[in-house]
């Protein structure tokens, strides 16, 4: 199972993507786990951000949902933390 | 100044220590043969000593310690920042009122003073009382959410983050990022454009100009003085690039093997076209902004005077719509030249700025 996390806008405007491919981790049940609340909490369509904010966009498998700052779940907030952080 | 302490910051560094660049290595920086390391650290001490001076002197000069922290006075700030230890909840815990002394935390320092000089260009150059004209108070977060690297308005008050360290560092270092932020406050009590589109990068444009000026008002300089970047010295030393946005040259502030390229561009011919960064506001404010960049440079001095003076009647003179275009912003940036200075040469310099840029302001004549 793939995780991927687009961010968009902030203050720079600089994009960043990354992608953290789950599956046969030891820990893949915990992704699987958050990922799954992370897109319970997301939308369909990009919300209205506020100025200067991220805008994210998770894609896991074929189910994508938007968020943006600052109005993120914890969820939602970890589970970009990770991704933008492990990923590649 | 300890030359050894200039240890590199792996990577994982505990955020509590990595969020301020310590003097003594902006020191040891500064003093470096490779003028883009040595450059940043030297504007940022440079800044961080006028700031110091600044504050003194506004503390001397301006604001009587006899008001007490909580009652706004009409012409005075209302400042609070806060900190949010790292975390999202805001406002946070507060950690310097109105009025309170200095404490040892340059994030909360910088903040505050950097909404003091934010104050103080509204005020003293537009006769505005603070953001939305009545006196609002001031409200920051700093230390937001951890290896933050962002800074944002969140239509009540402004949020820095503290950068990762890598490439981002302290949001509150440059006072034209403060400025640009508050900036976004005045524009929501304004014209209220909205953020997405031409009007999305005409709002980013105005907190880019208002950001750039506040930074020129507080150094003194002149136009031709002026660096006229967007976030100098928030750029990790490894990166290559001087800012985040250049005024003067859109699309030259940075050429990074992580962050890419400066994607602005300075005339219409490079319009971005694209549905992300709510449709490019931070790319295409470049068009705009190079246009107010050649007024300025035409006309010479102080840009917070005619140039800025022109973008402010527009922003707060209640015609431009939250929807206008680039050609609707145009065009009443030259009736506002011409309505404030007559047919003279400010409505010249316009006029031939928004033509640089490939942006129709004069009104058509031919059917």
């Amino acid at each position: 199972m793939r995780i991927h996390v687009t961010r968009t806008g902030g203050f720079a405007g600089i994009e960043r993507h990354a992608e953290v491919d789950v599956s046969g981790r030891v820990d893949a049940a915990e992704w699987r786990s958050l990922a799954e609340r992370a897109l319970a909490a997301g939308r369909g369509t990009p919300p209205a951000g506020v100025p200067d904010g991220f805008s994210y966009e998770i894609r896991v498998g074929d189910r994508t949902v938007h968020c943006a700052d600052p109005h993120l779940t914890e969820d939602q907030r970890e589970l970009i933390r990770r991704v933008l952080k492990e990923g590649a | 100044m300890t030359p050894n302490a200039m240890t590199p910051h792996p990577a994982g560094f505990e955020p509590v220590f990595c969020t301020i660049v310590p003097p003594h290595i902006l020191d040891t920086l500064a003093r470096h043969g490779d003028p883009a390391l040595a450059g940043p650290a030297r504007r940022t001490l440079e800044r961080d000593a006028f700031e110091r001076t600044h504050r003194r002197l506004t503390t001397v000069i301006g604001a009587p310690s006899v008001a007490p922290p909580g009652e706004a006075a009409p012409g005075k700030p209302h400042r609070t920042i806060y900190d949010a230890g790292h975390g999202t909840e805001l406002p946070g815990r507060k950690v310097r009122g109105e009025g309170d002394e200095p404490g040892n935390d340059a994030t909360v320092n910088r903040a505050y003073a950097g909404l003091g000089a934010t104050f103080e260009l509204f005020l003293s150059a537009y006769a505005r009382d603070s953001i939305d004209g009545g006196g609002l108070p001031l409200i920051a977060t700093v230390h937001y959410d951890e290896d933050y690297g962002n800074a944002f308005w969140n239509g009540e008050q402004m949020v820095f983050g503290d950068g990762d360290g890598e490439i981002f560092l302290d949001f509150t270092i440059p006072v034209d990022v403060i400025g640009h932020e508050l900036t976004h406050g005045v524009t929501q009590y304004t014209a209220n454009l909205t953020y997405f589109g031409q009007p999305g990068a005409l709002n980013e444009h105005f907190s880019d100009v208002f950001g750039s000026l506040i930074k020129q008002y507080t150094l003194g300089q002149t136009a031709d003085d002026a660096d006229w970047l967007i976030g100098a010295g928030l750029l990790a030393p490894r990166v290559t690039g001087k800012a985040l946005r250049s005024m003067k040259e859109p699309g030259t502030a940075y050429d990074d093997d992580v962050l890419g390229k400066d994607p602005q561009p300075a005339t219409m011919d490079g319009y971005v076209r694209t549905g992300r960064d709510n449709g490019g506001v931070h790319i295409n404010s470049g068009i705009p902004n190079h246009a107010f960049y050649l007024v300025a440079d035409a006309l010479g001095g102080n840009a917070w005077e005619r140039a800025g003076q022109i973008w402010y009647d527009v922003l707060t003179g209640g015609e431009l719509d939250s929807q206008a275009q680039f050609t609707d912003f145009a065009r009443l940036t030259v009736a506002a030249a011409v309505s404030r200075y007559g047919e003279g040469e400010e409505r010249q310099a316009v006029l031939k700025a928004w033509e640089r840029v490939g942006v129709a302001a004069a009104v058509a004549t031919t059917a």
